[in-house]
């Protein structure tokens, strides 16, 4: 385990144009900025990040806090560090509000916010190790729960 | 709070602009919630909550009652014809990622070097990583049950970390590839402690 490195990202105040640099060390999981990576894109798909805005191509990496939008004719798909997997249709956005996991007991939590579009949620190992580890927010509910996959639909379907 | 108010904002943000979209969302569009399982498999179930303290509902997600919607009323059951729900969440479903593949590789007792038979079968996980887009990879280590739950624990991650190099020195880029270990507490043959049990000194290897 020790010899696992991962990214931190620290902000750097004094480089216009950038909004992180990445420094390697050593350090836990929980600390690991990086916590889904796009798998599937199809069409325009952007991560907001920090108020920057990122193209989503297959390979990019996904962290805590990122707004992950796809235009009318993009559509998205994520797989996060416990195999669970979300999905995106086109005019959709969705943000990740928050991700822990511990590999090892597979305890943690996932929270987003489904603003607009319609999602596609697949639970992963997450789901097995609490009945409330699921936990999804859009404008008008909040939905929280085991379920293995869940689909949700915000504003006009496209 | 501070979500609501966002979305109340991009609410105003769109009557300024007259987006025809976002005003028919704001003005009640109704949003829909469904659950969705394979034969075989536990659903599972969700609470659903509306957050508007206007219009107070409740209900539970679960095999009996899979599909809601949250309309002018509140939350409720939606009876909603499954080929309207799969058509509406057909470009979703369609970027969904490949499911991972999962290979397991064995290892000598005690050590972290693989069987003859494992070190031959690398060659395969690294076929598999070439046929996806944007490959990354999950070693996963665990042993049996002879030894401290701690020992097995240390063993299990050298085992995880071991693969890792090994695949780093095929090729594979080092941050792609994280390696963990679940000791002896994800046994593949269920056994009694200090049982030794071949099949369960192992690593998983998700390629995702």
């Amino acid at each position: 385990m020790n010899q696992i490195k991962y990214i931190l990202i620290t902000t750097a105040v004094a480089m216009p144009g950038f909004c992180a640099v990445p420094v390697w060390a050593q350090t836990t999981p929980a600390a690991q900025p990086f916590v889904a990576q796009i798998k599937v894109s199809r069409g325009i798909v952007r991560i907001d990040r920090a108020g920057q805005r990122f193209p989503g191509p297959p390979g990019a990496r996904i962290k805590v806090d990122d707004i992950i939008i796809t235009e009318g004719n993009g559509s998205v798909g994520l797989m996060f560090a416990d195999n669970s997997t979300l999905s995106m249709g086109p005019d959709s956005e969705v943000v990740l509000q928050r991700f822990n996991y511990d590999p090892t007991t597979y305890m943690g939590a996932f929270d987003a916010y489904v603003k607009q579009g319609t999602v596609s949620l697949q639970a992963g190992n997450l789901a097995q190790s609490g009945a409330d580890n699921l936990r999804v927010t859009t404008p008008k509910s909040e939905l929280k729960g085991n379920a293995k996959q869940l689909l949700i639909s915000v504003g006009d379907a496209k | 709070m501070k979500r609501m108010d966002y979305f109340l904002s991009t609410c105003r943000a769109a009557s300024v602009l007259g987006g025809a979209l976002m005003l028919a969302a704001c003005a009640g569009q109704p949003e829909y919630y469904a659950l969705s399982s394979e034969p075989g498999v536990p659903a599972g179930s969700m609470k659903v909550t509306s957050r508007d303290a206007a219009k107070p509902g409740t209900m539970t997600l679960d095999a009996q009652a899979p599909i809601a919607m949250h309309d002018e009323q509140t939350v409720r059951p939606a009876n909603i014809d499954a080929q309207k729900m799969q058509a509406r969440f057909a470009k979703a479903l369609s970027a969904q990622p490949l499911p991972p593949t999962r290979f397991t590789l064995y290892f000598v007792e005690g050590s972290d070097t693989l069987t003859a038979e494992s070190q031959k079968a690398i060659t395969s996980i690294l076929d598999e990583i070439k046929q996806r887009p944007a490959p990354d990879l999950v070693v996963v280590g665990h042993t049996d049950r002879v030894g401290s739950l701690s020992n097995n624990d240390r063993l299990a991650a050298v085992r995880a970390n071991t693969i890792r190099q090994q695949l780093i020195s095929r090729g594979i880029d080092a941050e792609s590839i994280q390696a963990t270990g679940r000791g002896e507490r994800d046994p593949l043959v269920p056994t009694a402690d200090e049982v030794a049990e071949p099949r369960n000194r192992r690593v998983e290897i998700l390629v995702r």
